[in-house]
């Protein structure tokens, strides 16, 4: 859980160098990504990973995967596709996808996309750059931020430096951290003068979605076992009672046949 | 075989072999272009419909395995055969729909080696697919006493009980299980149906549902093929004619007595209502615990299909059959077990599509490949049913020997007989072909809903603050135009060339967008607003006096003619000095209708381009591609370096 980006909304001028140099990074197309900015309100596709947001008339923030401390796609991946790496990015393994699509509806912030126009389709989501960061280098969207609104680091020593952008001045930002608590954590954390609503952000709830699910799931095989456990007894009780039952009748007939029979 | 169920047969080959159909374009053309499904809805009518729903109704196999072998209820034993039929059809169609559902079908058994034990998809999967091995070990005796293996079928039998025990204790896990998927998106899902407690509420619906689907169907199945047990012998007849004592004929109506097996029937209903009841107070209490029972009185949409959904899924039934009047009677009881599946089905639909719509903020219609290949493996489903029911001892320890030369073919005699006589010739036939193959192709490759709207324009970004290079694409399809707004300038000659391409800015305004006139891609637009105006010269106070208005026309209409724009004042009479034509005088507002935006992007480029061209040099400036960059490579690749400056 070393990395981490922190944006910073107030800085954001929406000039969308970061997408493009995503689409760079990711070989995709810049005529193609551009387009795919028109297909829905949060802008983001398969073929554009990351999106600017007008959070409110004037304000804008990067729209992009969060890479949760406790990721809820990685829970909810069935065949694993989906790693939380210890560098910090969630990354995505498309070799055994099987194109479920349950991490678009697990996903709480609507991050991961679809291929819907290719015959053998993935998912796409931003990976934080993760090659890129095996080599040493930032991620894309943040080499490629002109007005240093996206900064990259070590994710405590980020949490330190919003901490005292926002001490420092607390005219201007809101006091509070979007990323720090909410779902467990994140490893994107933005700092802004205006509230973050439109990126998903939940109103309550820091809780993270795995802790929902994950102890219910682990508890499965016990309950599999019980139920078993439970028919075999019930089973076991009913037709023992039939069997002494019927034995019942038996002795009573052999009763009223020889008298002081002895039985077991 | 009657008539009815012939043509009941030929219907479902229909409808399977339109399901083929889908299914090979599905797999030609890939899941996005067959299917409505988007990024806002990414499970649709396959998953939800065909695999959660049609999972939930297949529970009879494992409730009536429950009721026979381990509770010992013996009087329902001639329902484990169907329930297991039911239970395996059911699994194994809900499979087959998921395959073409999963994005890349061919990996399909990846969750069998790539393990994650956090996740309950996993689950699931694990779980239906034991339960699908469990239900054919479990119908394996049947048919193999059917094609009088006698030594395979006993070796079968002989692991039933454990396959029984096997079988419930997986059903109780994966049926709970659909339900917890849905826990992991609390912020998504409707609060009406997002609760802790959908894992419970999804097994006991599935169970109760189950049986009276199980009732349902064996009260239609002996309509069609044995109506006696069921409904009663059909040769009583249903009036009698009495003679009063004064001559007149009364005709008393005798109400048909419902058949033996209706007994048994309505036990196992009451079982099956009993649980739905379980399940109604559950919901509610579950409601009021959370807090969320005003929301059914908000009279949203999902408000009401919530309602719906208990009112038909569970009222409905539980009022039929704890009615002492009904539930002896075949017919309510099968309208009890038909409304309980619908609800069921009803419910799940709610928790996986419905609920997700308000939080995606998109609308999903299934798009008709979707709807053939979902109700496509469901017809074939229910033939294979028919077939193995008419010639295995399913339903009664006799198969129905009704139509044991026909088995589950379908007889199109009537199609067969115009086919071989009326068509005997080779051109009729290619004609009669391609008139039925036609507009079905025709339907299914370009659906008609996605027809194209008025597309609105809107303004150009610039790539800097300056605005000094735009970015120009007025329906955002991507296809733009980097537009080098600071060069045309400077070659122009700074802020006095201004009037060389602006033409005109709204009354009050300095640098109206040209899309704020020009506002349809491709058609011309009304831009004078007459309600407005009129109501500001009717203001003033000349033309005081009742109908102010009546009077005010002649302030710009001329007095003797016809009030249309054409005998009118034009705009820059009265707007001389508060709009400004700042150029091109050759454009006189004459009319009220402002051209379209590529109308006016064209005109107002091209007619300097082709002059400038004839200058040497300038060549290709009057070529498309000089603008719309993403025509030539080369000049693509320009345009990216524009873009990267």
């Amino acid at each position: 859980m070393k990395y981490g980006i922190l944006v910073d909304t107030t800085k954001c001028t929406s000039c969308e160098e970061c997408v493009m140099a995503c689409a760079d990074v990711h070989n995709i197309d810049r005529q193609k990504s551009l387009r795919e900015k028109a297909k829905n309100e949060e802008g983001l596709s398969a073929y554009r990973m990351s999106n600017i947001v007008a959070v409110s008339p004037g304000h804008f923030a990067r729209k992009s995967c969060m890479h949760c401390l406790e990721p809820s796609c990685v829970s909810a991946c069935l065949v694993g596709g989906i790693t939380k790496s210890p560098e910090g990015p969630v990354v995505y393994d498309p070799t055994k996808c099987i194109g479920c699509r349950y991490c678009m509806i697990a996903c709480p912030f609507h991050i991961p996309r679809y291929e819907w126009d290719k015959k053998i389709p993935y998912m796409a989501k931003c990976d934080m750059c993760f090659d890129r960061l095996n080599e040493g280098k930032m991620p894309a969207c943040v080499e490629a931020c002109p007005n240093h609104a996206l900064k990259f680091g070590n994710r405590d020593e980020l949490l330190k430096e919003a901490h005292d952008a926002i001490e420092s001045q607390p005219n201007l930002y809101l006091n509070h951290i979007w990323g720090e608590k909410e779902f467990g954590g994140t490893s994107v954390i933005y700092i802004s003068d205006v509230k973050l609503d439109k990126l998903g952000w939940p109103a309550t709830s820091p809780v993270s979605i795995p802790s929902l699910t994950e102890p219910l799931v682990h508890t499965t095989p016990i309950i599999g076992a019980s139920v078993a456990a439970g028919l075999l007894a019930i089973n076991w009780t009913i037709r023992r009672r039939m069997k002494l039952a019927s034995e019942n009748n038996i002795e009573k007939q052999k009763e009223s046949g020889e008298e002081g029979g002895n039985n077991e | 075989m009657n008539e009815r169920l012939r043509i009941i047969k030929d219907i479902l080959w229909i409808f399977a072999l339109a399901g083929l159909i889908a299914a090979i374009f599905r797999l030609l053309f890939g899941l996005g272009a067959t299917t409505n499904l988007s990024d806002g809805v990414p499970w649709g009518l396959w998953k939800v419909f065909n695999m959660i729903a049609g999972v939930a109704l297949s529970t009879s196999g494992f409730t009536v395995g429950l009721l026979v072998y381990v509770l010992r209820l013996k009087q329902f034993k001639p329902y484990v055969k169907p329930a297991i039929l039911i239970a395996f059809l059911g699994y194994g169609c809900s499979c087959m729909a998921l395959l073409f559902d999963i994005g890349l079908p061919h990996k399909f058994w990846h969750p069998i080696f790539m393990w994650n034990i956090n996740s309950f998809l996993f689950e699931v999967f694990w779980c239906v697919m034991l339960y699908f091995t469990v239900t054919s070990i479990e119908l394996a005796p049947t048919i193999f006493d059917g094609l009088k293996a006698k030594k395979l079928s006993k070796l079968f039998h002989s692991v039933a009980f454990v396959a029984v025990i096997v079988g419930i204790s997986l059903s109780s896990l994966h049926h709970s299980s659909l339900g917890s998927l849905f826990l992991v998106s609390p912020q998504r899902l409707h609060p009406l149906w997002y609760t802790p407690r959908l894992p419970l509420l999804f097994i006991i619906s599935a169970m109760s549902g189950g049986i009276l689907f199980l009732v349902f169907i064996k009260i239609i199945w002996a309509k069609f093929y044995n109506p006696g047990p069921v409904f009663g012998s059909s040769a009583r007849p249903l009036t009698t004619d009495i003679k009063v004592l004064n001559g007149t004929v009364c005709s008393i109506s005798t109400r048909r007595l419902p058949g033996p097996e209706m007994k048994t029937i309505s036990r196992l209903a009451i079982i099956g209502v009993s649980l739905l009841s379980v399940y109604l107070i559950l919901k509610i209490v579950d409601l009021v615990i959370l807090g969320k029972i005003g929301l059914l009185a908000t009279g949203s949409a999902e408000s009401i299909l919530y309602i719906a959904e208990l009112a038909i899924g569970a009222l409905l039934p539980i009022v039929l059959i704890f009615n002492k009047k009904t539930n002896k009677m075949p017919i309510p009881v099968a309208i009890a077990g038909g409304a309980a599946a619908f609800g069921l089905v009803l419910n799940r639909l709610n928790a996986g599509i419905f609920g997700y719509l308000s939080d995606a903020g998109v609308v999903y219609f299934p798009s008709l490949l979707e709807w053939a290949l979902g109700i496509g493996v469901i017809a074939a489903a229910g033939l294979v049913f028919l077939a193995l029911t008419e010639y295995l001892p399913i339903f009664y320890d006799k198969p129905a020997k009704l139509s044991i030369i026909h088995l589950f073919r379908g007889s199109f005699h009537s199609l067969r007989q115009t086919w071989n006589i009326v068509l005997s010739d080779g051109l009729h036939r290619i004609t009669l072909l391609s008139v039925a193959i036609l507009p079905i192709a025709f339907v299914l490759l370009y659906p008609a809903f996605r027809a194209t709207k008025s597309i609105s324009v809107m303004p150009s970004t610039g790539l800097d603050a300056q605005r000094s290079i735009l970015k120009i694409d007025g329906n955002r399809d991507g296809y733009l135009t980097i537009f080098d707004h600071a060069d045309h300038q400077r070659r122009m000659g700074d802020s006095a060339s201004c009037i060389g391409c602006h033409h005109l800015a709204l009354p009050g305004d300095h640098s109206t967008p040209c899309s704020q006139c020009h506002r349809s891609m491709y058609s011309s637009a009304s831009i004078f607003d007459h309600e407005k105006h009129k109501v500001f010269i009717a203001g003033d106070k000349k033309y005081a006096g009742l109908v102010p208005a009546n009077q005010s026309c002649n302030e710009c209409h001329l007095a003797d003619k016809p009030k249309s724009a054409e005998f009118s004042k034009k705009c820059m009479d009265c707007h001389s000095d508060d709009m400004f034509l700042t150029g091109r005088s050759e454009i006189q507002f004459s009319t009220m209708n402002a051209v379209s935006f590529t109308d006016a992007m064209h005109t107002t480029c091209m007619e300097c381009h082709k002059k400038e061209a004839a200058k040497p040099g300038n060549e290709n400036i009057d070529k498309c591609y000089t603008c719309h960059q993403s025509m030539n490579k080369s000049q693509g690749t320009q345009a990216q370096e524009l873009v990267n400056k």
